[in-house]
């Protein structure tokens, strides 16, 4: 595989907090690729460093040492405007709260990416409309966020972060905070712009059955990676996918050996 | 431990927020500096002079002092308010943690007692010193820096200042807390207030922006013509013009906010950056907080008139004249030079001369040959028609002038150290005392013509200047017109010879010295002891200054006052909107948005936030200063309404910079608050 064709390269990432005997380390060389057209799954127990990870290829973290490279460039090399520059444009976001403007119209929210790095609303309204479609939130564009259901946020939110026709969509447990229905549409919405639009995501998750519709996961322990699965698409179906991720949890829980 | 807690967390209070405690120390000193009017140098000197008027202006303080109390509670409320927003989030995990309600509560009381301890300490020191700087400047500026100054400390109102303090501070926290006491532990961790966005239906926004115009509208074609021409329906007037103003302005801004979102959506569509962002915030600031601005913007309309009410007061009656005679004593001339020549008081006199004043004897009025002003009357006619010119005209038809014999008149310029009037054979010199000034450009254009007038059958000419110096030590004896005659014709149309007075000036090294203050106070002490009656130049100063201080004082003290208190809430107000919408600011920066963006997102919500508020409020203070010339003012007659207005200016000007000084203030808070929150490395 030639390097043009990974989107992201994680190369020997730690991340540490404080320091002398306080040091903890949250991500202790972490190191993966993720190529375009995938849907990575991340998965690990809490205080794993899954969050530390996903925040440092938001650029919103400085890692302590190692390399993140979007694209071939190495994100941290450039000054805090150029970051500026890259969030929201060459990555889209998705977050737990759906953190939505709430004083903007779902409209308004979809364009800020854009219009934040000096776009013309304008010349997006085509790319708003096909995103709303298949969405299925044209009828909340002009609704400020009171009065949408939590699916229907997380849908614009999910349209927010693609319209800048992102090279990487960071998502950080967008289902924890829906209904189980509100959540399947969410994953399934993902999972078509995914399959159809050849979106990248990378997705930080709990659920296994949020999980179980991405195309490889990376199970991390202790701040390093600890386990990988691919699911066997097409020969593989999603439930039984389901059932592998479970297993690998237990495995990651400790397995029967952590049984007193 | 729960001690070293409370000293903590008030260190930080005040660390984290300077604007809050800014706000402690400036209620202090607003507290003080009024309090402590009662040992003001001018209060002080007034007193021995005009006690029943002072009386009375003291009895005012209390009154202002409540009204005082009633707008620092807003201050103070609002301050803490800010303050526990910011630490809900502590207080909720101190609940989930199982500290009891009671602690809190007893924790934050105890906060807010260290606290007004500081702000007292740092604010009492401050207090004392702009009162001393006050109390100077007043004193110099009325002509009083003469005195002796002496530093003075105000014991009642320092114990009026640290009563009103405490308990405005301790009833507005107990208040908070109880609210805060009202609220799930969840909610207060939750750490976030703002409200959904309203949407106000459009039709009804834009009902309630036109009825607000129509309602001033209403308020000041009152105020303009209603206060002037119905003087007996003046109190309906003014309680129309109240609910019509107060009701207009409050409705204004419920329709600005449905104004601003209107140009949102239009703009929506071509905007960039953080445009629409910024006008959302706006919308939301203000439909949010419409009352809220509504009310600020009227306090700062009260403040404008009071300040431009205090101001031109200053101005306007500070402008007396010079000092002529420090003393004018009466009795029989034998006596007063005894006294006079005594070895007590002679060394500190310099001059002093009989000032006979006088009008003609009756019985040569009598006669018809009385006096003529001649053609001065026609002179006077063909000057441009003015109110000014008719009123003089009927001054002078109906008013016998009163005579001076050139030698008393002399006598006053050579103890001035001036040159003396030579009169022309058949000449006299026309006299128009200062407090009638107004007349003087008219008389002067007049007098061009060479006007002749008679006297007793004669025909005198008149000198092209005119005299204006005051005759005798009292101000309130004052003459509008008056000839100065040479001694032989005075001796001719006045009978009475007697000198009106006997007038003193002190000795100006004995001045310079002393100060003229405590110069007049000194003799004056010694001519007490000989019996005699006179009159001193300090009873006329008394006089101007009881205007001065009770017009301008109070007026000026209660203008700044509800400047500071508005600004500082509304300002605190906007910081903790941007607080409670901390979240989306964090979003944007996640978003791509730069520092930059966000800071002149800020910049430019403060200062529309504060553009609207302050124009309504210049708008309004325009109509009302209008009306208030219109009415209720009037002025000195030597003051012209240009005048009025240029000092009116002057006073928009310290409000203009008053202003910007809290818009830059509010800036930087601001953008500390984001800079705070957009550090990269948030862990």
């Amino acid at each position: 595989m030639k390097i043009s064709e990974k989107i992201l390269q994680v190369k020997e990432i730690k991340k540490t907090y404080g320091s002398g005997e306080n040091q903890t380390e949250a991500l202790r060389g972490m190191t993966f690729d993720v190529i375009p057209r995938e849907f990575l799954g991340i998965m690990g127990a809490s205080g794993s460093g899954k969050t530390t990870l996903l925040n440092c290829i938001a650029t919103i973290l400085h890692p302590t040492s190692g390399q993140i490279m979007l694209g071939g460039e190495d994100i941290f090399s450039f000054n805090e405007d150029f970051l500026a520059n890259y969030r929201g444009k060459k990555i889209g976001y998705l977050f737990q709260d759906f953190e939505l403007l709430d004083n903007l119209t779902g409209r308004e929210n979809i364009e800020l990416p854009l219009v934040i790095h000096g776009e013309q609303p304008k010349k997006c309204e085509a790319a708003i409309r096909t995103l709303a479609e298949r969405l299925e939130i044209v009828p909340v564009l002009d609704k400020f966020p009171s009065q949408m259901s939590g699916g229907e946020k997380q849908r614009v939110a999910v349209a927010r972060a693609l319209i800048s026709n992102p090279s990487i969509v960071l998502a950080d447990e967008p289902t924890g905070a829906l209904d189980s229905k509100n959540a399947k549409t969410l994953m399934k919405k993902l999972s078509l712009v995914n399959q159809e639009d050849g979106a990248t995501i990378l997705m930080v998750t709990h659920d296994a059955n949020a999980a179980s519709y991405c195309s490889r996961i990376l199970f991390i322990k202790d701040g390093a990676i600890f386990h990988e699965l691919r699911r066997d698409s097409p020969n593989e179906t999603q439930s039984e996918f389901y059932d592998r991720i479970l297993t690998v949890l237990a495995q990651l829980g400790g397995g029967s050996n952590n049984v007193l | 431990m729960f001690f070293n807690q409370i000293r903590r967390n008030s260190l930080r209070s005040r660390k984290e927020n300077s604007l809050f405690f800014g706000s402690l120390i400036i209620a202090i000193v607003v507290f003080y500096v009024f309090l402590s009017l009662e040992s003001q140098d001018v209060i002080i000197f007034l007193k021995t002079m005009e006690s029943d008027a002072i009386r009375k202006l003291l009895v005012l303080i209390p009154i202002v002092y409540a009204v005082s109390l009633f707008f620092v509670f807003f201050l103070v409320y609002f301050a803490n308010k800010y303050q526990l927003q910011r630490r809900s989030h502590e207080f909720g995990l101190y609940q989930t943690l199982g500290m009891k309600r009671r602690r809190i509560f007893s924790m934050l009381m105890g906060e807010t007692v260290w606290n007004s301890l500081i702000a007292l300490l740092i604010g009492i020191p401050v207090a004392l010193f702009l009162t001393e700087l006050i109390s100077l400047a007043t004193a110099n500026l009325v002509g009083l820096g003469i005195i002796g100054h002496h530093f003075r400390v105000s014991w009642t109102g320092l114990i009026g200042t640290v009563g009103g303090f405490f308990a405005v501070q301790l009833i507005a926290m107990f208040l908070l807390s109880f609210i805060m006491s009202l609220k799930e532990p969840i909610d207060l961790l939750r750490d976030e207030t703002e409200g959904t966005q309203l949407l106000a239906s459009k039709k009804s926004g834009w009902i309630q922006l036109i009825l607000g115009v129509i309602l001033l509208l209403i308020a000041y074609a009152m105020g303009l013509f209603l206060l002037k021409t119905l003087s007996f329906l003046y109190i309906f007037a003014v309680i129309g013009i109240l609910v019509t103003g107060i009701a207009g302005t409050l409705l204004l801004f419920r329709g600005i906010a449905t104004f601003i979102g209107y140009r949102v959506r239009k703009n929506d569509r071509k905007s960039t950056g953080l445009a629409t962002f910024t006008g959302r915030q706006l919308q939301e600031n203000v439909l949010h907080q419409s009352a809220f601005l509504g009310i600020g913007s009227l306090l700062i309309l009260l403040a404008i008139i009071c300040l431009a009410y205090g101001v031109s007061t200053i101005f306007t009656r500070g402008d007396d004249g010079e000092r002529t005679v420090d003393i004018s004593l009466q009795g029989e001339r034998q006596e007063i030079e005894t006294v006079l020549t005594s070895k007590e008081i002679a060394p500190y006199i310099y001059a002093y001369y009989p000032m006979n004043l006088d009008t003609m004897d009756w019985e040569i009025v009598e006669n018809g040959q009385g006096y003529s002003w001649g053609t001065l009357i026609e002179a006077i006619e063909d000057l441009p028609y003015s109110a000014t010119k008719e009123n003089l005209l009927n001054n002078l038809l109906g008013y016998s002038p009163f005579l001076f014999p050139l030698s008393s008149y002399n006598a006053l310029l050579a103890s001035m150290d001036q040159p003396e009037i030579i009169l022309e054979p058949g000449e006299l010199v026309l006299y128009n005392s200062d407090m009638f000034s107004q007349f003087r450009d008219d008389l002067e254009k007049a007098l061009q013509s060479n006007p002749v007038i008679e006297l007793d059958g004669q025909t005198y000419s008149l000198a092209s200047e005119i005299r204006t110096q005051n005759l005798v030590a009292d101000r309130f004896i004052s003459i509008i017109f008056g000839l100065v005659v040479p001694d032989e014709l005075y001796a001719e149309l006045v009978s009475d010879q007697e000198p009106f007075c006997w007038n003193v000036a002190l000795d100006p090294d004995f001045i310079e010295d002393q100060g003229l203050m405590h110069a007049l106070m000194q003799v004056g002490g010694l001519l007490n002891e000989t019996g005699l009656t006179y009159e001193s130049y300090l009873s006329g100063i008394g006089r101007q200054l009881f205007y001065i201080v009770a017009g301008s004082y109070v007026s000026l003290y209660l203008g700044l006052m509800f400047l500071i208190i508005a600004n500082t809430v509304l300002g605190l107000k906007f910081l903790m909107q941007q607080r409670s919408t901390r979240h989306r600011y964090e979003t944007l920066l996640v978003l791509g948005a730069k520092k930059e963006a966000l800071y002149s997102s800020a910049k430019t919500q403060v200062w529309v936030y504060f553009a609207l508020v302050i124009s309504v409020a210049i708008v309004n203070g325009i109509f009302g200063i209008a009306s208030l010339l219109n009415s209720f003012l009037r002025l000195g007659d030597a003051v012209s309404d240009e005048m009025f207005i240029l000092l009116s200016a002057i006073a928009v000007v310290v409000f203009l910079v008053t202003e910007l000084g809290y818009i830059w203030l509010i800036r930087s808070e601001s953008k500390r608050e984001i800079r705070r929150m957009s550090s990269l490395n948030r862990g």
